[in-house]
């Protein structure tokens, strides 16, 4: 089936790396409202992208933002 | 609410194979994309997660479209000339009509992505086995001489692709304006299926 394009949040971040063992990684992967997500470190924005069907973005900003990152939806 | 746009993702396809003939993987970005499209990149990131996702899902629609029309009015169980014969029409239908995917294609197929891309299309397997059939059908009847695989494809197919690439350049040998008619192929099929004759 394919992805409700409406559960897909997609941000602009300063999130360079991230390493296997980082706590960022753990929560986003651990997170029961995560269905999916990957930064892309090749663009200059390094783009977040979320799947969830229950999380608003302006949570998932808040989220980054608690690891010291900075994260802005892109619309 | 975002609605799925096809159009739109009509055109991020045709833009993306666009620019990577032109600039190869290396050149092309996330960002150029979204500018040619004048779509903001937020919305190519709903449809693809990053770059190679992106190549392998456009290079996954491409590669259906050249093995749908491969075997468009194609029966392995032809005789082996006539089903040859098909197929060198086929193949040179889709060349013809798409040139840019042809040589999107030839990009992706040296490339890692090849793999990834072929595993992903359930249709592949059943090309291949309707090629196998075909060719074990022209070896029991008799219509083909046994051969190594790879010797058999640059034989059976060398001579279409060598044509059709003179074709797409406009040009043969010394820069003489060229184009491929179906009275050449035909010249060059009936040398072709001499040679793959026992």
């Amino acid at each position: 089936m394919e992805t409700d394009l409406n559960t897909i949040h997609v941000f602009k971040t300063n999130i360079a790396t991230v390493d296997p063992n980082c706590q960022l990684r753990k929560t986003l992967d651990d997170h029961q409202d995560i269905k999916q997500w990957s930064i892309d470190h090749e663009d200059v924005d390094c783009v977040l992208r979320v799947v969830s069907d229950v999380l608003q973005p302006e949570t998932i900003i808040g989220m980054i933002n608690d690891f010291g990152h900075e994260c802005q939806e892109l619309n | 609410m975002r609605v799925r746009d096809a159009d739109k993702e009509k055109l991020v396809i045709e833009m993306a194979i666009d620019q990577i003939v032109r600039d190869g993987f290396q050149g092309f970005s996330m960002n150029k994309l979204a500018k040619a499209c004048s779509i903001s990149v937020g919305t190519l990131y709903i449809y693809y997660k990053d770059k190679d996702d992106l190549i392998q899902k456009i290079g996954a629609v491409t590669a259906l479209q050249f093995f749908t029309s491969t075997v468009k009015n194609f029966s392995p169980k032809m005789s082996f000339e006539e089903g040859l014969w098909k197929q060198w029409e086929n193949r040179a239908a889709f060349t013809m009509k798409y040139p840019k995917e042809v040589a999107f294609f030839e990009i992706i197929k040296h490339s890692p992505h090849s793999e990834i891309i072929l595993d992903s299309i359930k249709e592949f397997a059943d090309f291949r086995m309707i090629m196998k059939e075909f060719i074990d059908n022209g070896l029991r009847n008799k219509e083909l001489v046994p051969m190594t695989f790879e010797a058999f494809w640059s034989v059976a197919y060398g001579p279409l692709y060598t044509l059709l690439n003179l074709h797409t350049e406009g040009k043969s040998m010394g820069g003489k304006p060229f184009k491929l008619t179906k009275e050449i192929m035909k010249e060059a099929f009936s040398r072709t299926i001499k040679a793959l004759k026992p």
